[in-house]
């Protein structure tokens, strides 16, 4: 049973976050946090793993990652970083000791953070109990396991630096773009990748078959036929907060998870700039859903 | 004519293999997938009335007891919807909704529940407690779908 430890998880958020000792920069960093799903990976759920304490497992094409442990422990967590590590682990994508992370943690989006927002997370974090538990090392074939190749797919894709708002959008759009872009990254699941794990930029959000867990992930563009085009803004908003859509289903899976750790604590405003933002994009046509399964078909297989 | 007393045999063979359908043969798994995911459509038609209703977006009040009924009436066995074998072909449900069985009947118990308290609020026109529990409704919706429904399949 995935998920389970949330409700607990936000309890434990609630006894253990610093109270505003120093004002309300760890306010915001644990509204950021929770916002940017830090949570969700880095707890493993699945097997009753402490918060942030790392451990799930990422089934993705190129293997499986486990996350790692961001409890401030000085010796399995991040107990010995400075607040520098910390930025250059975010925006840069690299560690301490000097090595590249694999993009299935989202610096690809943690990049675009405000120095501002990087240092009240730091601030919130570094006040948490440290938790002793050992990373895993990843699983991946041996073709991936040289980091210094990363080094060249950094190059491809990635574009370092925080969020440049436009100066001809209104700010509740540049609001909802850096916190779907650099805060929630949407694009992580919801935009299809290349061969080589590379978002493509012309398909932004237009969904993605390949993802996480094997899951495919909806096209959220305003496409009329394969997207989300038929949401207003408020239907959008509404989702984030309950998770219902305008059909009256409800968001299962992954979703459901974003949901209840992430865009349900975001305030109103903010829930309404990231739908004003997703409003605005361009609308790709991309179709998600494979073909239809015959039972047939797939005895076949059996 | 040696043949009538076959003819006759065969003729009420294929007659009672007309009839088999009706009774005994089991459902189909597509079927029941199919017949599953259209009570769902249901109940997210209802869901999506009711929360239009209950949020002031449309002014149909004296309907909502309509819709909050249908709910009740379309959530009282959910976990029957979800028969043995029913498990593959087009469906977004998960295997832990059979591996999981007592897991997965205990939310679909909640939502009925939570259901019921909805339709009970419903009729005391308290505002207040219908918006509450509306909310709870989904709540268990979701609850349910983060834990035994897969992402698009």
């Amino acid at each position: 049973m995935r998920r389970r430890a949330s409700a607990g998880f936000l309890l434990w958020l609630a006894v253990t976050a610093p109270a505003g000792a120093d004002g309300d920069v760890p306010r915001q960093g644990e509204y950021l946090f929770r916002a940017a799903g830090c949570a969700g990976c880095h707890t493993d759920t699945d097997n009753q793993g402490a918060p942030l304490a790392g451990g799930r497992a990422l089934h993705t094409p190129f293997g499986v990652f486990y996350t790692s442990n961001i409890t401030p422990d000085p010796d399995t967590g991040i107990g010995r970083w400075s607040e520098n590590d910390f930025v250059r682990a975010l925006r840069e994508g690299i560690s301490p000791r000097g090595e590249h992370y694999y993009p299935a943690f989202p610096y690809t989006s943690y990049t675009q953070l405000s120095d501002a927002d990087l240092h009240a997370m730091w601030t919130w974090l570094r006040g948490l109990k440290p938790v002793r538990q050992v990373n895993k090392p990843h699983a991946l074939p041996w073709y991936l396991r040289w980091r210094a190749t990363l080094n060249v797919w950094k190059w491809m894709f990635f574009d370092p630096g925080p969020y440049q708002p436009q100066a001809d959008k209104p700010p509740a759009w540049n609001r909802g773009a850096y916190l779907a872009n650099a805060v929630t990254h949407c694009a992580e699941c919801h935009t299809p990748r290349n061969l080589l794990g590379g978002l493509k930029r012309s398909r932004w959000l237009a969904g993605n078959r390949d993802g996480v867990d094997d899951a495919k992930i909806p096209n959220i563009t305003p496409d009329r036929k394969t997207g989300i085009g038929r949401w207003s803004e408020s239907d959008i908003a509404a989702y984030l907060e309950t998770g219902m859509t305008p059909d009256g289903d409800f968001a299962g899976d992954a979703m459901a998870e974003v949901i209840d750790n992430s865009t349900s604590h975001l305030s109103a405003d903010d829930r309404r700039a990231i739908a004003i933002y997703i409003k605005s994009l361009p609308a790709v046509e991309q179709a998600i859903r494979k073909e239809k399964k015959k039972k047939s078909e797939q005895d076949e297989f059996l | 004519m040696i043949i009538s007393p076959l003819r006759s045999l065969l003729a009420t063979g294929s007659l009672l293999a007309m009839l088999v359908p009706l009774s005994l043969h089991a459902a189909e798994p597509e079927d029941i997938i199919k017949y599953r995911q259209n009570v769902m459509k249901a109940v997210g038609g209802h869901t999506s009335a009711a929360g239009a209703i209950v949020q002031g977006k449309v002014e149909y009040k004296s309907d909502l007891l309509e819709h909050a009924r249908s709910l009740q009436a379309l959530t009282r066995n959910i976990p029957a919807l979800f028969q043995k074998d029913s498990d593959f072909g087009d469906t977004k449900a998960r295997d832990e909704v059979w591996s999981k069985r007592a897991d997965f009947e205990k939310r679909a118990n909640d939502t009925k529940a939570k259901v019921e308290v909805f339709a009970k609020a419903v009729q005391s026109s308290n505002q207040q407690t219908i918006a509450a529990s509306f909310k709870d409704v989904g709540e268990s919706c979701k609850a349910c779908h983060k834990d035994f429904r897969k992402e698009d399949k």
